[in-house]
């Protein structure tokens, strides 16, 4: 017999609302007392005489906020390292709720796991989804759980490509039934509105959705347990897990899955200690309670006129807020396996995943205002935006010392001297003690490595990231500072594909981006000359690491990532999870399968889905039919022009519109086999030669051919 | 050795022309990947011998894009018989008839029957038809509209912007107020 489930005292997903007030207490009296302490210094500090200059005002109003930042950072580091090393359990802890439940027991929830996307690496995706419901079928749980991916590629290759992947897929898979493929022909409203429509058409099947990102992986067993902390706990809306970053090639991303696996834990033990029920949702590796999502999520619009107004852009805080205003708790799930994604791989990506991110979380300051919400959601918010503004903040509050400090308060007296070397002792502890603590945890408990070598080399690599990260920070103010600017001006952001793997930065794209960065640099180099030697001193590691922007873009997007010397491991190098050693032997495979011309390789969707029989008819037989007689005579002339020109000679966008008429696929099929070689492009000519030499299965290209169903053929 | 007969003679269109034909044909029935070579050429024989006598009565158009209809009309014929039971359009059975003969394994299980005008073996006709895919499962539509939200300030900042926007002198005076107050402020310092 099974014990009944064990749920946290009458709450039901809600952690007990007098510890969850007694430590949001304790966190936010600390940070205030270590702001109000800093403030206290610098206004010591800056205007000792008792007179404000507008400088030294400006210089204390970028001052508090930035300070509030860091003391929020130190403070959930050292709660999140302590409550590490309690020797009780978190009496909050959602597992508690399910461990006296055998692990095999049948789930009684049906569970949709969704993947949107966007002009990915096909291959990835799929063999990612591959290995995830491989994991599933291990846990004998897989027929409580079906497969969304939900399609907003433009891209006409990379649609034709997921299409022909989800059939041979769920033909290895045997799994037609269980994964299922849906594009958009419109992709209003982005990911949200992705996983929206999905909502619509498919949501009243399913207790929940588990949102993937495109390069997320995950466990079945994690998945499993997921389910069943939800079902016994039915306040529970949104489960967050940690996913951390894994798969990475180049030095920023192995820097950064080291950073996350070392010092990850213990931010998301402080967070869950002052978050509780009203924690964040990240968009992705997380399990949703699909009725009050439908129900109570829906993004409400931003006023186009006010700026960077209209659609939502980042979805998840403002789902997370609307979930917890519907009163269901919003939690975070202390995993530390089994819930994975990948990073991007070079500065230049890392700067164009934060300018979307930026924009997304400026627009939360207009939600900051509205009624209805949790306060800690208003905080949540606000936190977002602060992620982003503290860097023009930052950029201020340097701008308006460099004036300080060519024209100074000549009678600074000894107080305002002390208090200088005070701040300057307190601000060192709450940047870099956060680190410290958890590196001395590590170095005597051995979360992550029990071998004394490996904790040593966890220490050296801990004191390069820390140099490393040091470097990063200038360069990073700058582009956040741009983007804030740029935002406000109302320059709004592209929806384009992130670039996850390591494809090398070249010099000429590193001059271009950071050129103007090295120039600052060098220009602010000159003007802390002028102000002074011992400023100059002062500013050195900014204005160096501004100057050398270029070749450190360069470094840390390049292979050298320091893995041949030990450095930077984690526990997931050493001892792949099986998700992740699997979804790696099926990349390996596939990797240079298919050896074309180039010109045809690029149009290789395309190619197929005009020529080959079988990838004509499951295009033509997944498209809605609709009614095109306003505009058959124009699909035809831009058919007519494909067959002449090739695809080099259109636009995406009428390629697009071809692709998505039914008739005119199938007539273009037809037309182009039943063309006259003078009537043909040099692409279609050549194409139909090397088709069949090249592609000896029409669908089995992308994949690994991993049969795990008897197969007919 | 004895001559060889040739039987295919079309009595218009060029060597050329009908070359271009077979090889164009016998490219399309690769992309089937019909390995069974002998159903191969007896159907692009085929095709080339109906294109021939429709080449002969409209020679207007090149043997090539002949063979091509006919080969298409023999296929269509082909599905049709296959998934007359079920109600499909023309189209739908052009494109869901092909990736079901490919689904049930139909290239290497019973590349004979592939296009025959006789009738085909019933477990081919079935594994066909179970082979049809759709991408979803059957829908179950929810709402899911955003509810009314008071944004409070943000709504008496639309107003403003609005306002704001109708009067473009207006930005212009802050932008200038600004400038004049950062160049008197560094004046000030310097000075």
């Amino acid at each position: 017999m099974i014990p009944p489930a064990k749920t946290t005292p009458s709450t039901n997903g809600f952690p007990p609302p007098r510890l969850a007030s007694a430590r949001r207490a304790t966190f936010f009296v600390l940070v205030l007392l270590g702001t109000g302490l800093g403030t206290w210094l610098m206004s010591t500090f800056v205007a000792a005489d008792g007179k404000w200059r507008w400088a030294e005002i400006g210089l204390l109003l970028t001052f508090v906020p930035l300070y509030y930042q860091l003391n929020c950072g130190f403070w959930t580091a050292l709660i999140g390292v302590w409550l590490q090393n309690q020797a009780k359990s978190d009496p909050t802890d959602l597992w508690q709720t399910i461990s006296h439940e055998p692990p095999d027991a049948p789930l009684t929830a049906s569970t949709a796991i969704v993947i949107p996307v966007y002009n990915e690496d096909v291959t990835r995706v799929w063999e990612g989804l591959r290995v995830t419901y491989q994991s599933l079928v291990k846990t004998g749980q897989i027929q409580h759980f079906d497969f969304f991916v939900l399609s907003d590629s433009d891209d006409t290759n990379k649609w034709i490509e997921e299409e022909t992947a989800w059939l041979e897929l769920s033909r290895q898979l045997g799994a037609f039934g269980k994964i299922f493929y849906r594009k958009r022909r419109k992709p209003i409203n982005r990911k949200s509105g992705n996983v929206s429509d999905f909502c619509r058409r498919w949501g009243k099947r399913y207790r929940y959705m588990i949102v993937f990102d495109a390069d997320s992986l995950m466990s079945g067993s994690l998945m499993v347990a997921m389910t069943r902390i939800m079902e016994n706990n039915p306040r529970v809306g949104i489960l967050q897990t940690f996913p951390k970053q894994v798969a990475s090639e180049t030095l920023l991303g192995r820097l950064m899955q080291f950073a996350q696996s070392l010092y990850g834990p213990a931010f998301m033990a402080g967070l869950n200690y002052w978050q509780n029920g009203e924690a964040n949702f990240w968009g992705h590796n997380a399990i949703i309670r699909l009725e009050p999502f439908i129900n109570h999520c829906a993004l409400p619009p931003l006023p186009k006129t006010v700026p960077f107004g209209g659609h939502i852009l980042s979805h998840d805080f403002v789902e997370a807020a609307l979930m917890r205003k519907a009163g269901y708790a919003v939690r975070l799930l202390n995993t530390n396996r089994g819930s994975y994604e990948e990073g991007p791989p070079s500065l230049i990506d890392t700067l164009k995943r934060d300018r979307r991110w930026c924009q997304g979380n400026m627009q939360h300051f207009w939600l900051l205002f509205a009624k209805g919400w949790h306060p800690m959601s208003r905080f949540n918010f606000g936190h977002g935006v602060l992620s982003y503004v503290s860097s023009p903040l930052w950029l201020l509050f340097l701008i308006f010392s460099t004036v300080l400090a060519k024209f100074p308060d000549l009678d600074r007296l000894s107080p305002a001297v002390n208090a200088g070397q005070l701040l300057l002792v307190l601000t060192g502890v709450l940047i870099f003690m956060p680190k410290t603590i958890i590196l001395i945890d590590e170095l005597f408990t051995g979360r992550l490595f029990k071998p004394m070598k490996l904790r040593f080399m966890t220490f050296i690599g801990s004191v390069m990231d820390t140099f490393i990260f040091t470097l990063m920070a200038p360069v990073m103010m700058w582009f956040h500072s741009k983007f804030v600017f740029k935002i406000v001006l109302g320059q709004g952001v592209k929806w384009v594909a992130q670039r996850r793997k390591l494809e090398g930065v070249d010099w000429r794209e590193a001059i271009l981006t950071f050129g103007e960065v090295t120039l600052l640099g060098l220009a602010w180099g000159a003007i802390s000359w002028w102000v002074g030697s011992t400023f100059m001193l002062w500013m050195a590691p900014i204005v160096v690491s501004m100057v050398l922007a270029i070749p450190i873009a360069i470094w840390l997007g390049s292979g050298q990532s320091g893995l041949s010397w030990g450095l930077f491991l984690t526990p997931e190098e050493l001892e792949p999870p099986s998700v992740l050693s699997d979804l790696q032997d099926n990349l390996a495979e596939v990797k240079g399968r298919l050896q074309m011309p180039p010109e045809i390789e690029k149009s290789y969707g395309l190619m197929q889905v005009c020529l080959d029989p079988y990838v004509n008819g499951l295009h033509v037989s997944l498209l809605r039919r609709r009614n095109v007689k306003d505009t058959r005579e124009y699909l035809d002339e831009i058919a007519e022009r494909l067959v002449k020109t090739g695809p080099q000679g259109m636009k995406p966008v009428e390629i697009n519109a071809i692709m998505n008429d039914a008739d005119t696929v199938t007539a273009l099929h037809h037309r182009l086999w039943a063309a006259g070689e003078e009537e043909l492009a040099p692409f279609w000519s050549l194409a139909i030669k090397q088709y069949n030499l090249a592609a000896t299965h029409p669908f089995a290209h992308l994949l690994a051919n991993k049969e795990s169903v008897p197969q007919t053929m | 050795m004895d001559a060889v007969d040739v039987k295919f003679a079309p009595a218009t269109g060029t060597d050329q022309e009908w070359n271009e034909a077979y090889g164009r044909l016998a490219d399309y029935f690769r992309a089937y990947r019909l390995h069974n070579r002998l159903r191969r050429t007896e159907l692009v024989l085929e095709a080339l011998r109906r294109a021939a006598e429709t080449h002969a009565k409209d020679p207007s158009k090149k043997p090539v894009f002949y063979a091509l209809e006919h080969a298409r009309a023999m296929q269509r014929e082909w599905l049709n018989g296959i998934y007359s039971n079920l109600s499909m359009t023309e189209p739908q059975v052009e494109a869901s008839g092909r990736l079901g003969f490919y689904l049930a394994g139909g290239p290497t299980r019973w590349p004979q029957h592939f296009m025959s005008t006789k009738e085909c073996p019933p477990e081919m006709v079935e594994a066909m038809q179970l082979a049809i895919r759709t991408s979803g499962p059957r829908l179950q539509i929810s709402k899911m509209t955003p509810r009314s939200m008071d944004l409070g300030l943000t709504h008496t900042v639309e107003d403003a912007v609005d306002r704001f926007g109708k009067q473009p002198w207006a930005r212009y005076v802050i932008l200038a107020v600004f400038v004049v107050a950062v160049v008197g402020y560094v004046y000030h310092l310097l000075r």
